[in-house]
């Protein structure tokens, strides 16, 4: 098996006076697509660059197979990088732009013109071999930097938000070839990106940043269903926050007073006591949006609120409500168009409405002992 | 209605501006290479080829290859002070500053500033006295009047052009593709004399024209400070004008040195074209 384990060992790196990265340690599987999400400024670049070896932390260290390589020139880590602006050398054709490595290496005629061949063929650019780069779209310049940081067979490749020069569709495509590229090739990929649909869609696992430290590492379906706390929960997707005093507490559920609300109920996804401070994530569209009171059957814990519609958003796919609660608490509530939507009792503007959702589908993010 | 070419108009003064100062007087020189020579300067206009059978002998090859030696090496060390200089000034943050600076010698006649450097290098110079009152030496050092003083000082005087082009070249480099370079395997040296140097050829080009060809027409610095038999293209036609009043000869060595330019640039910007076009086809 192709690829390395990478170990990011307790890093920090400071710019003058501003801390970049606090105490990050990861540890990144061989093989594995693994996504560093977070917001613009978090660190995310500057944590590539240190396992790059374009800067140097103030301390801390990176492993590669359990071989430290902090203090190896970028040319001699077998690591390589794409570039978000490409950095390919304008004056080298496609063909040349590819078998510079190999070049560097001293390979021999026949090899480099078989490698690169094999590699371009791979990002489906073979017609193109003879282009200078400022012939090509902003999607083939990105498959040649790809084609040419996979040539020398690394055992990392670290990409820096590869996609975010292309247009939306274009993403979407090119996303779903680096995953099926991550599966031929079979090495360890880092994925840079502040999008998290791109980060959920092909990642392994995510490690979600801020502010320089690492949140949370986990599957996207962990990350996305069991956020660490407040900040990942709003940052992954879209979400509403409900929170309130413990008022009692069973074996599995418990219940909260919010203002303005009132009774809540909630899974004890963390361990809680009467009196403590929860705060409970509810994702859009796990709440069910009525115009009549709804009939709930087997779920006996869900507790039915009403509101006004405030506003909607109609998507195609989806109509994105915002509704008032009694209490002025804004709730956002998504609702998937799985039938011609005029099939059903549309909900207009200002309408009153009941929203509902399951305590099974909410999520216990934080709890604040008091 | 017949449209009028404001395009002819408006470039007009050029045109005549480079007819006044630049085509006839050229075409002159062509017509006079052709002449007989009067005794006392001037021509007689009798057609003749003498000017350039002339040229055919030794002492003239000496002087031109005297003159192309001279050129290339101070363009060389030009361009190696300047790049690294050019590079300074690009990446730092008080470009404005360092850029003045550059063009600060601009202020003053180029004469005087020749003059400055004799007071430098003289035997009676600064850097002369420094050295002897240092006691690195015993006697004073002979720094002008030779060829070395010609190349320090042609050097001195074109710096300026050359950095100009390469800083705007430099500027606009994209940094990020020597850590590519990096990244994909290249040593810092690598990167730099396959990266770095390539991406920056169109300053590279311009700085060599621009120190070279005028090097090339060298006057004023060999007779200032070449000494006796440092004799550029320059001051062998300056002599044919002035002192053995042979103007067809003078003009015949004109011609020579504008046509040898000329091809030499052509080649020079053709090789290099040449060379990126044949990468696009393998
Ligand atoms: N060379 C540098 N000198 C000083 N500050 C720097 C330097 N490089 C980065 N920074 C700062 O470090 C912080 C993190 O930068 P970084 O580029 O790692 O963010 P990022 O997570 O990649 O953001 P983005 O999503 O916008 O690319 C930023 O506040 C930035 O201003
Ligand atoms: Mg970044």
């Amino acid at each position: 098996m192709k690829g390395s384990v990478v170990l990011i060992n307790d890093i920090n790196k400071s710019f003058g006076e501003s801390r970049i990265l606090n105490n990050v340690s990861l540890e990144i599987k061989k093989g594995e697509f693994f996504s560093l999400l977070g917001p613009s400024g978090c660190g995310k670049t500057t944590l590539l660059r240190i396992i790059a070896g374009f800067e140097t932390p103030d301390s801390g260290d990176i492993k590669l197979d359990n071989t430290s390589i902090i203090n190896l020139q970028p040319n001699e880590r077998h690591v390589n990088t794409i570039f978000q602006n490409y950095a390919l050398f304008p004056h080298l054709s496609v063909y040349e732009n590819v078998a510079f490595p190999l070049r560097l290496q001293k390979k021999s005629e026949k090899i480099i013109n078989e490698e690169v061949r094999k590699y371009l063929s791979m990002v489906k650019l073979e017609d193109h071999i003879k282009k200078m780069p400022s012939q090509l779209s902003g999607g083939q310049k990105q498959r040649v930097s790809i084609a040419r940081a996979l040539v020398l067979q690394p055992n990392v490749l670290l990409l820096d938000e590869p996609l975010s020069a292309l247009d939306a569709k274009l993403r979407q495509h090119m996303l779903i070839e680096l995953d099926s590229i991550h599966d031929q090739v079979g090495i360890t990929f880092i994925f840079v990106t502040h999008d998290q649909q791109e980060a959920l869609s092909v990642s392994d696992r995510v490690a979600v940043m801020h502010q320089g430290v690492v949140l949370q590492v986990g599957t996207p379906s962990q990350i996305y269903e069991s956020p660490g706390n407040s900040f990942v929960a709003d940052f992954i997707g879209e979400t509403n926050f409900i929170e309130g005093t413990v008022v009692s507490v069973d074996d599995k559920m418990g219940v909260m007073n919010v203002d303005g609300i009132g009774k809540v109920n909630f899974y004890l996804d963390k361990p809680v006591k009467t009196g403590d401070f929860v705060r409970v994530t509810v994702r859009p569209e796990k709440i069910r949006i009525t115009k009549e009171y709804p009939k709930i059957e087997g779920h006996p814990h869900t507790i039915v609120l009403n509101g006004i519609v405030d506003e909607l958003i109609y998507t195609g796919f989806q109509t994105k409500f915002f509704v008032h609660l009694d209490s002025k608490v804004l709730f956002k509530v998504f609702k998937q168009h799985v039938k011609y939507f005029m099939d059903e009792t549309p909900i207009n503007w200002k309408d009153p409405v009941y929203i509902w959702w399951n305590p099974a589908d909410g999520y216990l993010v934080e709890v604040e002992p008091r | 209605m017949k449209k009028i070419n404001y395009g002819k108009i408006y470039t007009a003064p050029l045109t005549m501006w480079i007819t006044f100062f630049f085509v006839i007087p050229t075409s002159i020189i062509f017509l006079y290479s052709f002449l007989k020579k009067k005794l006392r300067g001037g021509v007689l206009w009798e057609f003749s080829i003498d000017g350039y059978t002339a040229l055919i002998n030794q002492s003239f090859f000496k002087v031109v290859w005297f003159t192309v030696v001279i050129s290339i090496f101070a363009t060389f060390l030009t361009l190696l002070l300047a790049i690294p200089t050019s590079y300074f000034i690009a990446r730092s943050k008080r470009k404005n500053l360092y850029l003045f600076l550059v063009i600060v010698p601009f202020w003053t006649n180029f004469l005087i500033r020749i003059f400055a450097w004799i007071s430098i290098l003289g035997n009676n110079g600064f850097l002369n006295n420094m050295l002897l009152s240092l006691g690195i030496i015993k006697s004073p050092l002979m720094l002008l009047y030779n060829q070395y003083a010609i190349i320090v000082v042609t050097v001195y005087t074109y710096l300026p052009y050359a950095i100009l082009p390469l800083y705007s070249t430099i500027e606009k480099f994209d940094f990020s593709l020597l850590e590519a370079a990096r990244d994909l395997g290249a040593s810092k040296l690598q990167s730099l004399f396959k990266i770095f140097l390539p991406g920056i050829r169109s300053g590279i080009m311009t700085a060599t024209i621009f120190t070279f060809i005028p090097a090339l027409g060298s006057y004023a610095i060999p007779l200032l400070v070449g000494g006796q038999k440092s004799f550029m293209i320059g001051n062998l036609i300056a002599r044919e004008l002035k002192v053995t009043m042979n103007w067809p000869l003078a003009s015949s060595m004109s011609v020579v040195l504008t046509v040898v330019t000329t091809i030499g640039i052509f080649i020079f910007l053709n090789t290099n074209k040449n060379k990126s076009e044949l990468k696009n086809e393998n």
